[in-house]
């Protein structure tokens, strides 16, 4: 364990007969931008809360930097919260806000000013200190927050969703912004959020969480491609799924006989013959034979039912038998003709996950 | 205007235009001038025109007196007939008016049975006085005549006391509000807070409830605690902190204290309320992240709470000042005469026991104006501005 590692042990909330946060284990080390993954009501915010010390968990400790936190206040925690909404005060000035913290904790005004224009400076936000907060940009606001929470120099940095209320391109702009405060000052960022595209682009690792517990932990190219569980693997991204009965396993792969034929995938659990099992593979992993020589694993004959054209993909609608498959190609290469009727579909065995059965994502 | 033709049609416009102006005309704005222009009037004559005057109403009480009284003597025969109240009977019929005495008609019928001494004095009495009126109102007619016209003198004759009353009677209303402020503030915040929506439910029933008995009936409820052997006074006394029967109990009422207390009791809706609507729409995401700064509860309070609550805590003690500055029946009665008179009991006896009606105007007047600079100024401090308090 390391410095100011956030450490969650056994930690569970319950309200009344209702189990927010299943009995977890998390460890979020330090300087790492660590993001909680999950639909909306998976509990995600109640682990930030119990962090920040504004709820007290039912069962198990917390712990940072080796210190337990039990019984202190959020005023009392190396904790920083940005709220979803931001909270900042509309009645102080953008500076006076910034420095909130370090005036609660006695700083002199001189010094509090000082600080809170490097802190405006940090944000790119120089010349904006004597300003309301309601007189900035959405994402001027939100870089404020960001430099407001960071005042008290805090060992985390929990945010709760705070680009949720911005624009796509602004959002994606922040995302840039965030991961490039987090590089610079080195504080651990515990981020929530419900949208993978926020959680892949920015984080370190991520916990996707579903109904109280945590599914799986891993960076991201662990969660896409080698998903724990038919929850991430249908949540994080599109899948193809092929439902069937295993019928051989050997050497960490699995043959599941589906409606569309035999298919073969890897397969990371204890799967043995006759079991209900899932395949899943990506659409951009699954590829047009175009009378290619190459014997590929797996080998699907469908009918193009749709061509769309989504700018640098193209989408294509499959329909084996009565089985969807959808196929996503570059712009480029095959992927300009413009193809219809008969076509041959195939894909590697390590691209698709075998798994045994169990609950997908809510589209 | 032309929103409300669209939407209402003519006739109900004009119904609603012109009850609303009436309101404002008749309840308003003539009152206010009559007041207004009454504190200016400045009666030169006025200790003689004053003497006239209530010997005047003396006078025309005891004619009326006397008059109750031989109606009195004529009823006493047909004291039979009493059992039926819809008889017609003389006591009734009669107007107390004046006017009325001119044709004597009670004396015709009932003089026979009482004590005709009697009557015939009370008559020759009536007759006296009727006489004693008419000089009198021709003598007023000559004091008032070319005897008023418009001065400052209402409010320059201020004497000494009065205007201590007054100073002390807006510093009386000043500590009034401020009480009512510490006393409602945290029960608002609490409420406003509270995230049990039934606990709201019931504190808000606990504090309208009071307000469902009158104001009169709060204020002797009040006395019924504090007085000598009162509910207060009992408890201590069961504490053993005093012994009543050795007559420890403390004086509560007739002292500023109480008055203060009961004034407090009598308006703190007037301030729970707006301080409770403010502060619910504070978004509680920014009391947490304050506290998630390392604010203590106090920082919280007075750099998050207390300036997103001014408009509220403004007309809280607007509306707080001004009732305690006017109100009469809290000083007259849990004061008892006994504790320094407040403002408006010095108006009203200038209207009712002085007779000086223009004065007691000048006086109200001082204190409407004193109570609109209070407002300005309370609003200037709070910078806050009417926008705001209409929110």
């Amino acid at each position: 364990m390391r410095g100011n590692d956030v450490v969650l042990s056994d930690v569970s909330m319950r309200f009344g007969d209702f189990t927010a946060v299943h009995p977890t284990d998390l460890t979020v080390r330090e300087g790492e931008f660590f993001s909680i993954l999950g639909p909306s009501g998976c509990g995600k915010t109640t682990i930030l809360r119990m962090i920040s010390g504004f709820l007290d968990p039912s069962s198990g400790g917390i712990a940072i930097g080796g210190v337990p936190m039990a019984g202190l206040g959020p005023n009392r925690r190396p904790t920083a919260l940005i709220f979803q909404n931001l909270a900042l005060f509309p009645l102080m000035t953008v500076w006076e806000n910034v420095a909130f913290g370090l005036e609660a904790r006695g700083v002199p005004i001189v010094e509090r000013k000082r600080r809170a224009s490097e802190l405006l400076s940090l944000v790119a936000l120089d010349d904006q200190g004597h300003k309301k907060p309601t007189e900035l940009s959405g994402g001027q606001r939100q870089r404020v927050a960001v430099a407001r929470a960071l005042a008290v120099e805090p060992a985390v940095l929990l945010l709760d969703e705070p680009l949720s209320a911005l624009d796509l391109k602004l959002r994606q702009h922040m995302r840039a912004e965030l991961k490039d405060i987090q590089r610079r000052t080195g504080v651990t960022f515990i981020y929530i959020t419900h949208d993978q595209g926020e959680a892949l682009t920015m984080s370190d690792r991520i916990a996707v969480m579903n109904q109280g517990r945590v599914q799986q932990v891993g960076t991201g190219d662990e969660i896409y491609d080698r998903p724990a569980t038919p929850f991430v693997a249908t949540f994080v991204g599109e899948q193809n799924v092929f439902q069937g009965r295993v019928t051989a396993t050997n050497d960490g792969q699995a043959v599941v006989d589906t409606a569309v034929g035999p298919l073969r995938g890897t397969s990371q659990g204890t799967l043995s013959i006759g079991d209900e099992a899932l395949l899943f593979v990506r659409p951009e992993r699954v590829s047009l034979m175009n009378g290619a020589t190459a014997s590929p694993d797996n080998r699907i004959d469908a009918e193009v039912e749709r061509r769309d054209l989504e700018g640098s993909f193209v989408n294509l609608h499959l329909r084996a038998g009565n089985h969807p498959i959808s196929v996503h190609l570059t712009n480029a290469g095959s992927g300009r003709d413009v193809v219809s009727g008969g076509q041959r579909v195939s894909f590697q065995a390590d691209d698709a996950v075998v798994m045994r059965a169990g609950e997908f994502a809510r589209e | 205007m032309s929103d409300l033709i669209r939407i209402y049609g003519k006739s109900l416009t004009t119904i609603f235009l012109g009850l609303t102006a009436l309101w404002i005309v008749a309840l308003i704005v003539v009152p206010q001038l009559r007041m207004i222009e009454r504190a200016f009037v400045v009666d030169r004559y006025s200790d003689e025109a004053a003497r006239v005057g209530v010997e005047i109403n003396r006078s025309y009480t005891r004619v009326f007196t006397i008059d109750q009284e031989l109606d009195r003597a004529a009823a006493g025969p047909t004291a039979p007939t009493a059992p039926s109240p819809f008889s017609p009977s003389p006591s009734s019929a009669k107007p107390s008016t004046p006017s009325a005495f001119a044709t004597p008609s009670a004396s015709s019928g009932g003089a026979v049975s009482t004590d005709p001494d009697r009557t015939a004095t009370l008559k020759a009495e009536k007759a006296e006085l009727q006489a004693r009126i008419a000089e009198l109102e021709v003598r007023e007619k000559e004091v008032k005549a070319g005897g008023t016209g418009y001065a400052l003198g209402n409010f320059t004759s201020m004497s000494a006391i009065h205007a201590k009353i007054f100073l002390s009677t807006l510093m009386y209303a000043l500590c009034v509000t401020i009480l009512a402020f510490l006393a409602c503030y945290p029960v608002a915040y609490a409420v406003a807070t509270s995230r049990s929506s039934e606990r709201v439910a019931l504190l808000m029933l606990g504090l309208v409830i009071p307000y469902a008995i009158n104001e009169l009936l709060r204020i002797f409820s009040w006395i019924m605690i504090l007085e000598k052997h009162g509910v207060l006074n009992r408890l201590l006394d069961s504490l053993g902190l005093i012994d009543l029967a050795a007559g420890e109990g403390m004086r509560f009422v007739a002292s500023n204290g109480a008055v203060f207390a009961v004034m407090v009791y009598a308006y703190i809706l007037f301030m729970v309320f707006p301080i409770y609507n403010t502060i619910e729409t504070l978004d509680r995401n920014q009391i947490e992240a304050a506290r998630d700064l390392g604010a203590s509860t106090w920082r919280i309070h007075w750099r998050v709470v207390l300036p997103h609550a001014k408009p509220g805590i403004a007309v809280g003690a607007v509306m707080t000042f001004m009732l305690s500055a006017g109100s009469i029946a809290a000083p007259e009665i849990v004061g008892r005469g006994l504790h320094p008179d407040w403002f408006s009991q010095v108006i009203y006896q200038r209207f009712f026991e002085s007779n000086n009606w223009n004065q007691g105007s000048a006086y109200a007047l001082v204190l409407l104006v004193a109570c609109v600079v209070f407002v300005l100024g309370v609003m200037g401090l709070f910078k806050v501005g009417i926008r705001d308090i209409a929110k």
